[in-house]
């Protein structure tokens, strides 16, 4: 072991962050505290560890001193680890010599009440990082080989188009669905604003680009029951109406869609009076209306009255999100309806209008036609009132110095939002995180918006989160080109860093294979005794299976307890 | 002079460096593909690079965008052409495109600086830094900013007296202001347009008083003076340097707005609005804000929580459209508007005032081919035949769109129609 630690050859780098990590560490202070620990042969401070300049003197520093080992202190591995194993990959070190240490997340931003604080706790984490970098061993990638093909779950807009994308892109698709038909919720959908394209005619020339596409194998009435295997190979067991079968498949999509919000009974009258619907139920109603009358249960209607955000922003309920697409879609209905029957009058009973981008000219298309919009407080939604035959909406009217706006109307339409699909079995299947609104979680808001935590499973269209159709069918091509990604090249490399076991020392008792949350693990023969094997392509070095190993049989590569607790050992001192 | 223009061949030529581009290239290059990257500005990374933080995640914008900007800059299978115009784009018949574009002289020899910035130093030559919004000064012998890529310094050849201060100083010797245009035709089998969008004019609303004013800033001056790589090292008005106390925010300043030419609304201002307000509120503990607007637009995933938390957190939304803003003799400003919660017309004091500017279209994008013209729609942005299908498809075969060239738009719905143009982009190159 000291042998080892003599050959190491260590540069430091210690970042600002452009003040993010400067404002409260002393970097200088920093640098000076480690510069003569064992084996360190250079120490730097740098504004931007991750800018370009800096990566090309890293590169420069490695070949000049032939250094053996990069430890960089900056922020969370999560944004720049990659970056910096890559830096020592390009100047000729093994990726896995980098060890990456937080000083921004774990000291400045923690403790900028503190920054003597801040710079001593910097100190001993880039310290912990230097004993590691001193024991880290050069791996090398897995490399496995990856199915040409994509499972698409869910046959909606999404995920048809996903499908038509990646046929076109000459990949092999299983296309499945639960129903009897596909298309999902656009058939429902009379006129897709703001193109004024009717969904059924959408849907008739999605089916037929499906069915005359060779790469796409589409299984309707089919339950997907389980997954196994992982990045590269999934193995998917399908019910079908014919019986059980299974593919492999490289990567998996999933367009699973959202539900509509349902009001519950008596909210704003909703089953207590036959004129109170909601949008999607007034939609079917005047796709199939004609003549010069609209009638509603046997009610003729001259006056709607739309109440928007019902089970969306909710001040109460669980729903907090915005869905995003029920405004434009209210406004484009009342234009709609009144294509087809002029006279009548529409009032809006708002939160405040989110037609955002050029949906706004609906919106002012609809004020332009004579629709009056009242906007209520969050807290104080209108009241819908039934005496006899009337019905009436009243609130209180934020654009009229409050005073209380009352409308008789005969119609009440209420503009229900999106939830997230009530059948959870999909997301419980792959394992898949949601965020706060309980739709599926990217793995980055901003920057990877289709991609999940789980390797090779990417996300389409609502199940994310509310999206129009537009915005839906954007994803899901985007989507199909990350999935085609990954597996396009035939093969993938996967990280080294998983857990091995040490078979002389096991003595199956299923604990690891309990705690593994990836399915990695299962029991092998072994000189007359039964022994976890860990699959190196399904493990995600999470650490799991460690602690719960009563014979402390596993170590997890890059993480070996010798590393941890030379780590454990400088944070002690 | 350069007597023939350099030929050069590729999969696909992307037009723009922004984030969709960039995401685009790194799509299609990941996938094998050979793609030159056009952009007109010194540094590829287009407005993107220059923000403080992104709404909802608060997400350090610098710290997202240079791992993608250097893994782009770094691609094999990405050639970048910065300082570069594009002069035509001509489609000679399936997967068969020809750009004429030149290449700005920068008059430093790009694989020699070291951007060491000693030239900056010697510089005699101050004018006003386009990156930092014209808050503060630069040399015009200059690195664009601290994070641009490639990190190269650049002659200002306009504003250069040709004194020669900066070719004394230069440890490797790499100015050279002998450097001429060089014109290069490049051959791709399809093209992606990625030309953004360019921020509302302020001066155009002349009741706003931007420029008469000193203490009204633009969002985007606000954001510069909130990022990592800041001019200044807190928050200052720009009139008298002073630390404001009592900021106000315009909403729709050149959006929703028939009278100026914008009737849309350019959904990104509510959001990074409220996200200047939260930083402020961090940086300025004690500062009041107040943001006048007409519609909070807090639309996509985890914006409305965000709204609330901004609520919650003290900021002062008042809903009312701002109609005039006079400068005091102190500097401060008097903003004259309807209160729309008592109906009543109002005047408020506030010490400096920023501006969110809405987002226009980057005309520029209809010139760019020669025979048959992309197709451009009412508000000049780019118009898309097959909105619902085929959102990146252009009336052009071959031609796709990312970002906010077809309207305005968010980082991650850029990102997304970024790889929709890519994935679209892939399967034309495969028929």
């Amino acid at each position: 072991m000291q042998h080892e630690t003599m050959k190491k050859k260590l540069g430091i780098y210690i970042c600002a962050c452009g003040g993010n990590i400067s404002d409260y560490v002393d970097i200088e202070k920093v640098k000076e505290a480690i510069k003569d620990e064992d084996a360190v042969i250079l120490a730097k401070t740098t504004m931007f560890a991750c800018g370009d300049t800096n990566q090309k003197d890293m590169d420069a520093d490695i070949k000049a001193n032939d250094l053996s080992g990069v430890v960089v202190a900056s922020c969370s591995p999560k944004l720049h680890l990659t970056t910096f194993r890559n830096v020592s990959e390009r100047a000729g070190l093994n990726p896995y010599t980098y060890v990456h240490a937080n000083i921004r997340e774990q000291a400045s931003w923690a403790h900028s009440d503190d920054k003597t604080g801040a710079t001593e706790k910097a100190i001993q984490i880039v310290k912990a990082a230097i004993a590691k970098a001193r024991l880290a061993e050069a791996l090398n990638p897995i490399t496995i080989k990856s199915e040409r093909s994509v499972a698409v779950v869910g046959a909606g807009v999404a995920g048809m188009k996903a499908a038509l994308s990646l046929a076109g892109m000459n990949d092999k698709v299983y296309l499945i669905e639960k129903s009897k038909e596909i298309g999902g919720k656009l058939k429902t959908m009379d006129v897709i604003s703001p193109e004024k394209q009717s969904g059924s005619d959408l849907l008739k020339q999605l089916e037929a680009e499906i069915s005359n596409n060779s790469r796409i194998e589409l299984f309707t009435e089919t339950i997907l029951t389980e997954s196994s295997g992982s990045i590269g190979n999934f193995t998917l067991k399908l019910n079908t109406p014919t019986g059980n079968c299974e593919v492999t498949v490289g990567s998996v999509l999933l367009a699973t869609g959202f539900d509509t919000y349902t009001p519950e009974e008596g909210e704003f009258g909703y089953l207590s009076h036959s004129n109170v619907i909601t949008l999607p139920e007034f939609k079917a109603i005047l796709q199939n209306s004609s003549g010069k009358q609209l009638v509603v249960n046997e009610k003729e209607i001259n006056s709607v009255a739309f109440i928007y955000c019902v089970g969306s922003r909710q001040v109460k309920g669980d729903n907090k999100h915005c869905s995003r697409f029920c405004c434009t879609a209210a406004m484009q209905t009342s234009l709609d309806a009144s294509d087809k029957f002029s006279h009548l009058q529409c009032y809006h009973f708002t939160r405040g209008t989110r037609s955002y981008g050029k949906q706004e000219l609906i919106y002012k298309a609809t004020n332009d036609k004579g629709d009056i919009y009242v906007q209520f407080p969050d807290k104080k939604p209108p009241v819908v009132e039934t005496s006899g035959d009337k019905l009436s909406v009243k609130a209180v009217d934020l654009l009229l110095e409050k005073r209380e706006h009352e409308a008789e109307v005969d119609l009440v339409v209420l503009v229900t939002g999106m939830v997230p699909d009530k059948d959870e079995t999909i997301g419980n299947i792959f394992k898949l995180p949601k965020g706060r609104d309980h739709f599926f979680n990217e793995i980055h808001m901003k920057l990877r918006p289709v991609e999940t935590v789980i390797d090779g499973v990417t996300i389409a269209g609502a199940c994310q989160g509310p999206k129009n159709v537009a915005e839906s069918v954007n994803s899901a091509i985007a989507a199909a080109t990350k999935a085609h990604s990954i597996i396009a090249k035939g093969e993938l490399q996967l990280e080294p860093i998983v857990a091995y076991v040490d078979k002389e020392t096991c003595n199956w008792c299923n604990a690891c294979t309990d705690a593994c949350p990836f399915s990695a693990i299962s029991p092998i023969d072994f000189k007359d005794k039964k022994v976890a094997e860990i699959s190196k392509s399904n493990c995600k070095g999470c650490g799991m299976c460690l602690p719960v190993c009563p014979s402390d049989s596993i170590e997890l590569i890059s993480f070996t307890n010798k590393e941890m607790e030379s780590m454990i050992d400088v944070l002690a001192q | 002079m350069q007597k023939e223009p350099e030929i050069l061949s590729f999969d696909a030529l992307v037009v723009g460096g922004g984030i969709a581009g960039g995401e685009t290239a790194l799509n299609l290059a990941n996938n094998g593909y050979k793609v030159a990257l056009v952009e007109k500005e010194l540094s590829i990374g287009g407005k993107m690079i220059l923000l403080s933080k992104v709404f909802p995640t608060l997400d350090c914008a610098a710290c997202i965008t240079t791992p993608k900007v250097s893994e782009i800059s770094r691609h094999p299978n990405i050639s970048i052409f910065t300082e570069t115009d594009v002069h035509s784009i001509e489609k000679l018949g399936e997967k068969n495109f020809e750009a004429r574009v030149t290449r700005r002289p920068r008059y430093v020899v790009e694989a020699d600086c070291t951007a060491c910035q000693l030239c900056e130093e010697a510089c005699p030559v101050v004018v006003r830094d386009e990156y930092q919004y014209n808050l503060v000064g630069r040399k015009a012998a200059f690195i664009p900013f601290s994070i641009c890529s490639p990190k190269v310094a650049a002659i200002d050849i306009d504003n250069c007296t040709l004194c020669g201060a900066c070719e004394k100083v230069c440890p490797p010797g790499c100015i050279d202001f002998t450097q001429k245009p060089r014109e290069y035709v490049l051959k791709a089998k399809t093209t992606i347009v990625a030309t953004g969008f360019k921020l509302f004019d302020p001066l155009k609303i002349s009741r706003y008083s931007y420029g008469s004013a000193k203490n009204v800033i633009t969002s985007m001056q606000m954001e510069r003076q909130l990022a990592p790589t800041r001019p200044f090292h807190t928050i200052l008005r720009p009139g008298d340097g002073k630390v404001p106390d009592k900021l106000a925010y315009v909403l729709c300043a050149g959006s929703r707005d028939d009278s100026v030419g914008n009737p849309i609304c350019s959904q990104i201002c509510c959001m990074y609005s409220i996200k200047q307000a939260q930083l402020l509120m961090g940086a300025l503990p004690m500062a009041d804000i107040t943001i006048y607007y007409i519609d909070i637009r807090a639309f996509g995933k985890g914006y409305d929580e965000f709204y609330e938390q901004a609520v919650s957190m003290g900021v002062r939304f008042v809903k009312g459209k701002i109609g005039k803003i006079t400068e005091k003799p102190n500097g401060n400003l008097s903003l004259r508007y309807e209160d729309i919660a008592t109906g009543k017309l109002k005047e408020a004091d506030h010490d400096m005032v920023v501006l969110s500017v809405g987002v226009t279209a980057n005309a520029e994008a209809g010139n760019l081919f020669e025979g048959k013209k992309l197709e451009l729609d009412v508000l000049n942005y780019v118009a898309q035949p097959s909105p619902l299908l085929s959102p990146s498809k252009t009336n052009i075969e071959g031609v796709f769109v990312a970002g906010t060239a077809t309207g305005p738009k968010d980082i991650p719905d850029s990102i997304l129609s970024a790889g929709a143009a890519a994935g679209e982009a892939i399967s034309y190159l495969n028929q």
